[in-house]
């Protein structure tokens, strides 16, 4: 029997063996239990080998690999911004990466405790450390894949004046890179045995947050007197004011045409 | 890669194709290159030749920089997804397949040069003529449309055959060519818009690049245009 001031045991699920905490299985491959030496090699494993940096985020050593990878989303956001910048030129060549950088790192700081949070909640035993090193997974693919398209954002930055169409342009490319980043971040809790949908919950707070964080801070293509807004707003209200503007000065253009 | 491979490329053999998407070989990719500029090239000029000889000779060039800049354009991109959707092909390989896929399409257009070039000598030429003739510009429009579309599709059906031979599986196989295919024909429309004219409106002067080339896109460009006929 235990003593009175000892707390009851927590029930162990029948599959594990009794006495044995259950640790999430995670190597299949022998190849994922190979170190990551460095940045390249982290940036092709999350690429060609996600298992290996999910493996590794459980090793000695993981927080090492979470500042690299920490640090190539940083420097590929800090070219992604620069095309971003290329648009309207003048001070966005600088702001805007600097502010990409900013916007990504916020958006990861300010859901990791949630993330960690739903996990536990989720019944997964992940530890902090690798929670944040999968949050730092999903900045470092979604900023890979932002250089990957970076060259048809540059084409069309070049031939067009359109803040909306760069807007929308740029949306899509986050879009589709968060749409990867989330399915790394999946992967990565699934070995982890979530099952009661609470990463999916995150999932959304995370894309809301992002989304937030574009309208946050503004302007990213157009020229304005402050850096940062002066105004608060709503993503989505921000996005229908943009379209509105943008219809009232092209019926302005027609009507003075057609004058 | 010599002449007598030709009918491999054409044929599309996954087999005998993937050991040449597996070696990167400088060699192939100069063909490669080759028949994209020979092939395009000359499809670009039949096109043109409509317009002007002079816009024919414009087409000659322009037409493989489009097929060349979508791929270079798209290289990185496609190198990344191709992983990320299942199949894990080096960033060589991954464009490698892109140009072999190329070459295909550019090797259909130059074999259809002739025939564009004698449907252009049938339709009557815009020299001598007092009013613009705009149902024969769409009609030589419609031609290309059809040809292209052809190209397109024979090329991309080899491309998929060959990622499915890669993959082991149609499923990761047609994501990956359907990623692929988005992201060539996104960049590849709108190098088409900065690149105009290829056809040469009736309308409008013979000339390498339209003076606002670079202002507007072909996205913003087709939008407005179903704006206006819905608002018609």
């Amino acid at each position: 029997m235990n003593e009175p001031n000892t707390p009851p045991l927590i029930p162990q699920r029948a599959d594990a063996p009794a006495g044995q905490t259950q640790t999430p299985q995670l190597t299949v491959n022998p190849e994922d239990d190979i170190p990551i030496p460095n940045a390249v090699a982290a940036i092709e494993s999350i690429l060609r080998q996600p298992r290996r940096i999910l493996c590794q985020l459980r090793q000695a050593g993981a927080g090492r690999l979470i500042l690299r990878m920490v640090l190539v989303a940083a420097v590929c956001s800090l070219v992604y911004g620069g095309v971003i910048g290329t648009f309207a030129g003048g001070t966005q060549l600088w702001s805007a990466p600097v502010k990409c950088v900013a916007g990504l790192l916020l958006s990861g700081l300010i859901c990791l405790p949630s993330l960690y949070i739903f996990a536990c909640l989720s019944g997964s035993q992940a530890r902090l450390v690798e929670v944040a090193g999968l949050v730092a997974g999903l900045g470092m693919l979604m900023t890979i894949l932002w250089i990957g398209f970076a060259p048809v954002a540059w084409v069309f930055s070049q031939s067009t004046e359109s803040v909306v169409a760069m807007g929308a342009l740029h949306l899509a490319f986050l879009l589709v890179t968060i749409y990867f980043g989330l399915r790394l971040l999946n992967a990565g809790f699934s070995a982890h045995k979530d099952r009661s949908g609470g990463i999916k919950v995150w999932m959304i707070i995370f894309l809301l947050v992002t989304m937030q964080m574009t309208t946050a801070l503004r302007p990213w293509l157009g020229q304005a007197d402050t850096l940062l807004p002066a105004e608060k707003k709503f993503f989505i209200s921000h996005w229908l004011d943009c379209l509105k503007q943008s219809h009232e000065s092209g019926s302005n253009e027609k009507n003075s045409a057609s004058r | 890669m010599q002449v007598r491979q030709f009918p491999v490329l054409l044929g599309g053999d996954p087999d005998a194709l993937k050991d040449w998407a597996a070696d990167w070989q400088m060699s192939r990719v100069f063909v490669c290159v080759s028949v994209i500029f020979a092939g395009a090239g000359l499809y670009g000029a039949a096109m043109g030749y409509w317009r002007s000889p002079v816009q024919a000779g414009y087409n000659l060039v322009k037409f493989p920089i489009i097929i060349l800049a979508t791929s270079l354009g798209n290289a990185l991109i496609n190198g990344m997804l191709a992983p990320l959707l299942g199949l894990n092909l080096r960033f060589r390989q991954s464009l490698m397949l892109v140009l072999l896929s190329f070459t295909i399409a550019s090797a259909i257009l130059g074999s259809f040069a002739p025939i564009v070039l004698f449907i252009i000598w049938n339709t009557p030429s815009l020299a001598g003529q007092t009013e613009i003739s705009w149902g024969t510009y769409n009609f030589v429009q419609l031609i290309q449309v059809v040809i292209i579309a052809f190209a397109g599709m024979a090329a991309n059906l080899r491309l998929f055959r060959l990622l499915q031979v890669l993959s082991g599986g149609h499923r990761v196989a047609r994501k990956v060519v359907g990623a692929w295919l988005a992201g060539n024909l996104f960049l590849g429309s709108q190098l088409c818009w900065i690149l105009r004219p290829l056809i040469g409106s009736p309308g409008l002067p013979v000339e390498f690049l339209r003076p606002n080339a670079f202002q507007g896109n072909f996205y913003e460009t087709v939008f407005r245009a179903i704006g206006q006929l819905l608002a018609s």
